[in-house]
């Protein structure tokens, strides 16, 4: 059981793919983004765009987007 | 052939307990009264009752709005346990690995048949429907019996099998028809209830419309939950775990008259000592026990202690258990202790010399064996890095079973 382990989630992003809500709650700002890319000699690459987000609530929270699946998760870590 | 899974369902057990097993009781609305000291909830409730809207979980003010005439029983958990237990051992008499997460409910897997002919085991050498016949014989109540490859499957060809059927024979599911045969089911099917509510407002009324949303939608809407529900409605589950069949070390005591106070705490010891003198006890120490009482205006009560140290000594599980019976809601006619876990033969015994460490760990081990005993398995667990430095998080520590 990883402890790590991200859960899917509800994201509004604007045209340029930046996040402007997490679950109808809106981001005041984004702290920080990275990519990450990772076993793309595989038939199953792992490749994410992560968020490091200020909340509306004051929460900051780390999501990112599934560039394979277009899906949207957040991301329990230690960031 | 596949493995097949059976499912034995027997609906409103514990309401059917709290009668004494009068299914006559049940033609008029009748529900489970609240838990003493829990919420103002109803339990499981008639069929009746239902066509009056009533629902298990509803709260009593509301069903009683919506039902005046509805009957309240007393629960009786302990009750329903003991007779859920009687059948759960019929079904493993006869060889069935069996997995039951409440009463009134219980999963065994027919493996698939070996290439070699085995046809005289006693269990699994027949078809399917000899197992299923063999299964009826040694319930001896009435039982809704469905089949199917997968264990939600199997769960709701039980539930619909008397109209599916008819009365007294099993809805059977071959490999290959489980998708086809849960489309046109109703989400309520799903046992949580408050998805399968919130997809019905949303319009998605089947299973097989469930099962044709895109996954992706669902896990953004419902989370984890609605994943597992999207898996369970297109016709995949998780495999069974049977249980370990529980050793019976109990003790009980008829009270010649409704007792309370002084009266029950002398019962209570006098139920200790006879429980430290049972046979099946084999020399090991209590971790976590479970007091029952009957009670003398009707139904039943019961609470779990678990000791901060498995014991054998009658005072240190007196000084736990005495103080449980000032939670009685009543009144009782019967009090009773069952064993629920045990620890190692002689564990109380002291030794000589043992060094810091080796007492510290010691005690560290104790801790754990308690708190699994009062919260489960995977109660206690530690972290372990796999690949700290890792840029993907999830891939950087694991939880494991933290060792005793």
């Amino acid at each position: 059981m990883s402890i790590y382990a991200p859960d899917p989630v509800e994201v509004q992003a604007a045209a340029d793919g930046a996040p402007v809500a997490v679950v109808a709650t809106a981001v005041e700002a984004v702290r920080e983004e990275w990519l990450v890319e990772d076993r793309w000699w595989t038939s199953t690459p792992l490749r994410r765009r992560y968020y490091e987000l200020a909340l509306a609530d004051g929460r900051c929270v780390v999501v990112f987007r599934d560039l394979e699946s277009g899906r949207w998760f957040a991301q329990p870590s230690p960031y | 052939m596949c493995s097949m899974i059976v499912c034995v369902l027997i609906p409103r057990f514990a309401l059917l307990a709290a009668v004494e097993g009068r299914r006559e009781s049940l033609l008029r609305p009748v529900a489970l009264a609240p838990e003493p000291g829990g919420t103002q909830a109803i339990g499981e409730v008639s069929g009746p009752a239902e066509a009056f809207g009533v629902r298990g979980g509803m709260a009593l003010s509301e069903a009683l709005a919506r039902c005046p005439e509805l009957v309240l029983v007393a629960p009786d958990a302990d009750r329903a346990d003991s007779a859920w237990e009687e059948i759960l051992r019929r079904l493993e008499a006869q060889g069935a690995a069996v997995e039951s997460e409440r009463p009134g409910e219980a999963f065994f897997k027919i493996p698939r048949p070996p290439a070699s002919s085995l046809a005289n085991l006693p269990l699994w050498g027949g078809h399917v429907e000899d197992v299923v016949r063999r299964t009826r014989g040694s319930l001896g109540v009435a039982a809704r019996i469905g089949v199917a490859p997968t264990r939600f499957a199997a769960h709701a060809a039980a539930a619909t099998a008397r109209s599916r059927a008819g009365r007294g024979r099993a809805a059977i599911v071959r490999e290959g028809a489980v998708r086809p045969f849960l489309a046109p089911l109703n989400v309520t099917l799903l046992e949580d209830h408050d998805l399968a509510a919130e997809l019905e407002r949303l319009g998605v009324r089947t299973l097989g419309e469930l099962a044709a949303l895109p996954s992706g939608a669902v896990a953004d809407r419902f989370g984890k939950a609605g994943v597992r529900a999207r898996r369970l409605a297109a016709g995949g589950d998780r495999g069974l775990r049977p249980r370990t069949p529980p050793e019976e070390v109990s003790e009980s005591l008829e009270l010649p008259e409704a007792a309370s106070g002084e009266q029950l705490e002398h019962a209570m010891s006098l139920l200790i000592g006879r429980l430290l003198a049972h046979p099946a006890r084999r020399g090991r120490s209590l971790r976590a026990v479970r007091v029952t009482a009957r009670l003398a205006g009707g139904g039943g009560w019961r609470a779990d202690v678990v000791l901060r140290r498995a014991s054998t000594e009658p005072e240190r599980l007196g000084l736990a258990l005495l103080p449980k019976l000032g939670e009685l809601p009543g009144p009782a006619t019967r009090l009773g202790l069952r064993a629920l876990a045990m620890g190692s033969p002689g564990h109380d015994q002291p030794t000589l010399s043992r060094s810091p460490e080796e007492r510290r760990r010691a005690r560290l081990g104790e801790a754990v064996r308690q708190a699994r005993a009062a919260a489960g398995r995977e109660a206690v667990l530690r972290v372990l890095d796999v690949d700290p430095r890792s840029r993907v998080p999830e891939r950087r520590a694991m939880l494991t079973p933290f060792p005793e």
